[in-house]
């Protein structure tokens, strides 16, 4: 068990594809750390480096206080779990589980004994005499786990695991692989496209995209503090709605124009934010579940449209357009499509297309974003 | 970019990254191959170029140069066996039409054709040489050709197709088809698993015939199973028949049936003439080489 | 008549319920279909039926045209030394796999999953080779094998015949290879195997469906040769099967329903292989087209 430390590590691809660039990131001892991220976004990328799966272009990665970048897979004692799970067809499921053992040149009571834990562990003790063909994938994807959790190496590294099983099973290995994960206490890269694994499995997150790191934090501190627009756009289902407008901070008041709709925040509230005193284009964040509806217009609601509405039973998503921003123009012109709005509400609360609404974005869970790089403008915790 | 290019040289650490190690076992692994390939195909593809020009016994050479090639032009033996290889390619027709029918009768499923696939491919199984011998049965003055005429009643008629030169090449021919007829109707029969039979079914909701359906949607489905057919063929008329000439002609009569590969092998070993023979060989493996392209298009078209 | 039509048609009730107003014209197609099927199936079997029935005279027999005797049978070893030349196609066909597979398994695991700089390129040469037939270069490889003193036992033989097989095998290898997914090779060496350990103890136990299929097809390619075996072989005493049948045919000294009994030997082994392994054939055979 030991520490992970990414230190300026870049991959190039051919001569100029930046896969991973600059990725510098530390994992503590028992650490889950799940990377995640649209796809092409480098967290593959860097999990195979950290297998010895790929050559490290530049930067150094080290396991333990060892540099590794030119140690070869098996000298690295680090174990992984594939996509779609490459246990080796032509051995039994004890055999998948003891190979890396029988390879390291453990005696055959001590990989016998190893096996036995690991599948007791797993609940697989039923099936070691199966071949890989004659088992469902909840089973291969205990295989898969059993044949990295026999080894006790340093680092579990898991690419995508779970993508393969259907909705229900997924939710059901999630819990599995994290309970495994606590009880073993071993060092964890998982790899994961899927922003609900991200947030219900990892001790912390780091969000990739386009090769660069984005944001490393624990899951509801990703949530509540986004770093930038990509982060808070990623994070959460439904995403949080972003919207271009226009903010100028004056007399204990942020207003904020969303075409002729003016909507204005108690100054107590954004101070957190580092809003510019003359109007400026800013991305303003807000939660779904931060859109409340309240009664009668006053300045800081805005007027929607019911466009749309989803029940999902807990739930209902309304989609909301704002009026009277469609025939405005702000001076860049940048509102010339009708803004929407999602916001989630209680399954019981009676809305229908058509309907006019008033709405208040909740003021002390409004994120602020620069509208030119997307950071955010977040200056106190 | 010279920032990147910089930070990557100092780091680049040992010669042998992991990159290099893979790319360096790949090299390893393919060597044997190579090396066997090389030494006993490649070599000798160089060694016939050179010794086409000279003078060869198969013990010593003598450099002639490019007269050897005016004068083998000038050989009628070379353009027997020329034409007799473009004659036998009438039969390529036949060795891949019948094919077609019987992998269409067998694709109907009759009960039991299980059974009668097993049937239609075992010859396949069987050396050409064994082949060639039962052919030389069946053309016999005493064989079965002619007691099938007697049959039908030509009770005085007499065939002896492999005596004549007049008959021999089609007695060749006519064998070489049956050689043929297990692995092309192998080739066609999987090309039709592969047809997907809803399309059939659409075609006759629209209202197609058997035989348009056979002609619109089997016959394109199949082409590309017909082409690789055609090319295999085709080599192996060019460079298969050495076994059944050998059994059943001799090259004979006279030179009748004397293909490039046989008078490759004649001009070699019955005169000794392994210059020559080289020169003839070179020939050959230009004109199989041009097979070869289009089978290797074919292969490579979906790489 | 009635008794003829009955049969097919419980049996074809059982796939599908006909279509009444065709019923009766489909069947005479079906019997007609059955008929001409009938006829190419005798066709095929002509050459064993020749090779039985000729092999089951005595050569008296033969030249009259009638009778029946296990003369030839009995005789047999006497006419053609068959176990040696057997054991001799045995030895020639089965080393000769054995060089084909050892080198065209780690090629072909090379060149599909350790790509290295003009991997491609090696590999497109490689396969072409396979176009070359062996009597275009037939003159220099005698006079090489020759001068390597390899004519002399199997081993001149036994290398051409590899050299020949090499190129289509390495490529059925890649293709079949292809379709490996690179993650088991990955976690093989996660694992820690090494290169070399992947190939004997993951890339092996893996292709055991390719290797099936090579061995058949050469098995059969190689058995049923006659011109390496001619030529490569120069002791008489190590000829193979169809070397010593063609030689005899060709002296036309030998009696005929010898060499029919001989021909019979000589074809079991190959048919043997062939209808064990019918499958491995045809996959061999379409492998590159068939998707």
């Amino acid at each position: 068990m030991a520490e992970i430390i990414f230190d300026g590590v870049t991959k190039i691809f051919g001569d100029d594809i930046r896969a991973v660039d600059d990725l510098s990131l530390a994992i503590a001892e028992g650490e889950f750390m799940v990377f995640v991220g649209p796809s092409g976004c480098g967290k593959t990328t860097a999990l195979r480096m950290l297998a010895g799966l790929e050559d490290i272009t530049s930067g150094s990665l080290s396991i333990g206080g060892r540099i590794v970048n030119n140690v070869l897979p098996k000298h690295r004692d680090v174990a992984m779990v594939f996509q779609n799970y490459a246990l080796y067809p032509h051995m039994s499921v004890e055999r998948n589980i003891g190979f890396a053992l029988k390879i390291r040149g453990d005696s055959k009571d001590e990989i016998k004994r190893k096996v036995d834990e690991a599948a007791t562990i797993l609940h697989l003790n039923d099936f070691l005499d199966r071949r890989p063909k004659a088992l469902s994938g909840g089973q291969r994807q205990r295989v898969a786990m059993g044949r990295a959790i026999v080894r006790n190496p340093q680092a579990f590294l898991m690419d995508e695991p779970l993508s393969n099983l259907d909705a229900k099973l997924r939710v059901e290995m999630r819990l599995e692989i994290a309970r495994i994960q606590r009880l073993l206490g071993v060092a964890t890269v998982y790899v994961t496209h899927d922003q609900v694994e991200a947030m219900t499995m990892g001790d912390r997150v780091a969000v990739m995209r386009e090769g660069k790191l984005q944001q490393v934090d624990t899951p509801q501190d990703l949530y509540d503090r986004p770093a930038n627009e990509f982060v808070a756009g990623f994070m959460g289902s439904p995403p949080m709605n972003l919207i271009r407008c226009h903010a100028s901070a004056g007399n204990d008041r942020v207003a904020v124009h969303f075409g002729h709709q003016v909507i204005e925040l108690p100054w107590n509230y954004t101070s957190s934010h580092a809003l510019p005193e003359s109007g400026l284009e800013v991305v303003v964040g807000v939660r779904p579940e931060d859109v409340l509806i309240v009664d009668g217009a006053s300045t800081n609601t805005l007027e929607t449209r019911v466009e749309r509405r989803e029940a999902l039973g807990a739930e209902i998503l309304v989609h909301l357009s704002l009026l009277d921003t469609t025939t405005s123009s702000t001076s860049d012109g940048e509102l010339s499509r009708p803004v929407s709005l999602v916001a989630k509400m209680g399954p019981r609360t009676k809305v229908s297309v058509g309907d006019i609404l008033y709405v208040q974005l909740s003021p002390e869970h409004a994120h602020f974003f620069d509208a030119t790089n997307g950071d955010s403008l977040r200056t106190r915790p | 970019m010279s920032v990147i290019t910089a930070t990557t040289k100092q780091n680049a650490g040992p010669w042998m990254t992991l990159r290099r190690r893979r790319q360096f076992a790949g090299f390893l692994f393919t060597l044997p191959a190579l090396a066997l390939v090389i030494g006993f195909i490649g070599i000798p593809i160089g060694q016939a170029i050179y010794y086409s020009f000279t003078s060869w016994n198969g013990l010593t050479s003598q450099w002639i140069g490019p007269s050897t090639w005016s004068q083998a032009f000038h050989n009628s033996n070379l353009w027997t066996a020329l034409q007799n290889n473009a004659l036998l390619l009438l039969s390529v027709p036949f060795a891949l039409g019948l094919p077609l029918c019987i992998a269409v009768l067998l694709h109907q499923r009759v009960a039991g054709w299980k059974v009668f696939r097993s049937i239609y491919f075992m010859p396949t199984a069987i050396s050409w040489v064994v082949l060639g011998l039962v052919a030389e049965r069946f053309f016999a003055y005493q064989g079965t050709l002619n007691s099938i005429i007697h049959f039908f009643g030509f009770s005085h008629t007499n065939t002896n197709m492999l005596g004549y030169e007049s008959t021999a090449l089609s007695a060749l021919g006519i064998t070489f088809v049956f050689t043929m007829i297990g692995t092309n109707t192998m080739l066609f029969l999987t090309g039709l698993a592969t047809l997907d039979p809803t399309l059939e079914e659409a075609a006759r909701i629209d209202g197609a015939g058997r035989w348009r359906i056979f002609r619109s949607i089997t016959l394109p489905h199949l082409s590309r199973f017909i082409q690789l057919a055609f090319v295999m063929t085709v080599i192996a008329l060019f460079s298969a028949l050495f076994s059944l000439i050998f059994v059943m002609t001799g090259g004979g009569p006279g030179y009748a049936t004397t293909t490039m590969e046989f008078l490759i092998y004649q001009t070699g070993f019955n005169q000794g003439d392994f210059g020559t023979a080289a020169l003839y060989g070179i020939i050959l493996f230009v004109l199989t080489a041009i097979v070869g392209i289009v089978q290797l298009r074919l292969i490579g078209s979906d790489e | 008549m009635t008794t003829l039509a009955t049969p097919p048609q419980e049996s074809e009730r059982e796939e599908a319920p006909p279509a009444p107003p065709s019923q009766a014209r489909r069947h005479v197609g079906r019997w007609i279909l059955f008929g001409m099927m009938l006829c190419v199936a005798v066709i095929m079997l002509y050459p064993f039926w020749v090779m039985i029935i000729t092999s089951l005279k005595s050569e008296t027999q033969f030249l009259s045209g009638g009778g029946f005797s296990w003369l030839s049978w009995k005789t047999l070893t006497d006419n053609i030394p068959i176990f040696q030349e057997v054991l001799s196609s045995t030895i020639v066909c089965s080393a000769s796999i054995f060089v084909i597979l050892c080198v065209g398994l780690p090629a072909g695991f090379a060149f599909s999953k350790l790509r290295f700089r003009a991997s491609t390129t090696i590999f497109l040469g490689l396969v072409s080779a396979m176009m070359v037939p062996l009597q275009a270069i037939l003159m220099p490889e005698f006079v090489n094998v020759t001068k390597l003193g390899l004519t002399g036992g199997y081993f001149g033989a036994i290398l051409v015949y590899a050299a020949l097989g090499t190129p289509f095998s390495t490529f059925l290898f890649t293709t079949y290879f292809r379709g490996v997914p690179d993650e088991l090779i990955e976690a093989g060496i996660v694992d820690g195997l090494g290169y070399v350990g992947v190939l004997g103890r993951l890339v092996v136990p893996i292709a055991v469906p390719a290797i099936a299929t090579v061995t058949v097809l050469q098995f059969i390619q190689i058995w049923d040769d006659l011109l390496v075996g001619l030529l490569f072989i120069q002791n008489t005493s190590e000829r193979p099967i169809t070397v010593g049948l063609a030689v005899l045919a060709a002296g036309r000294t030998t009696s005929i329903p010898a060499l029919m009994a001989g021909s019979l030997v000589s074809a079991l082994p190959a048919m043997l292989v062939y209808l064990g392994f019918q499958r491995y054939l045809v996959k061999g055979l379409t492998m590159g087209i068939d998707r």
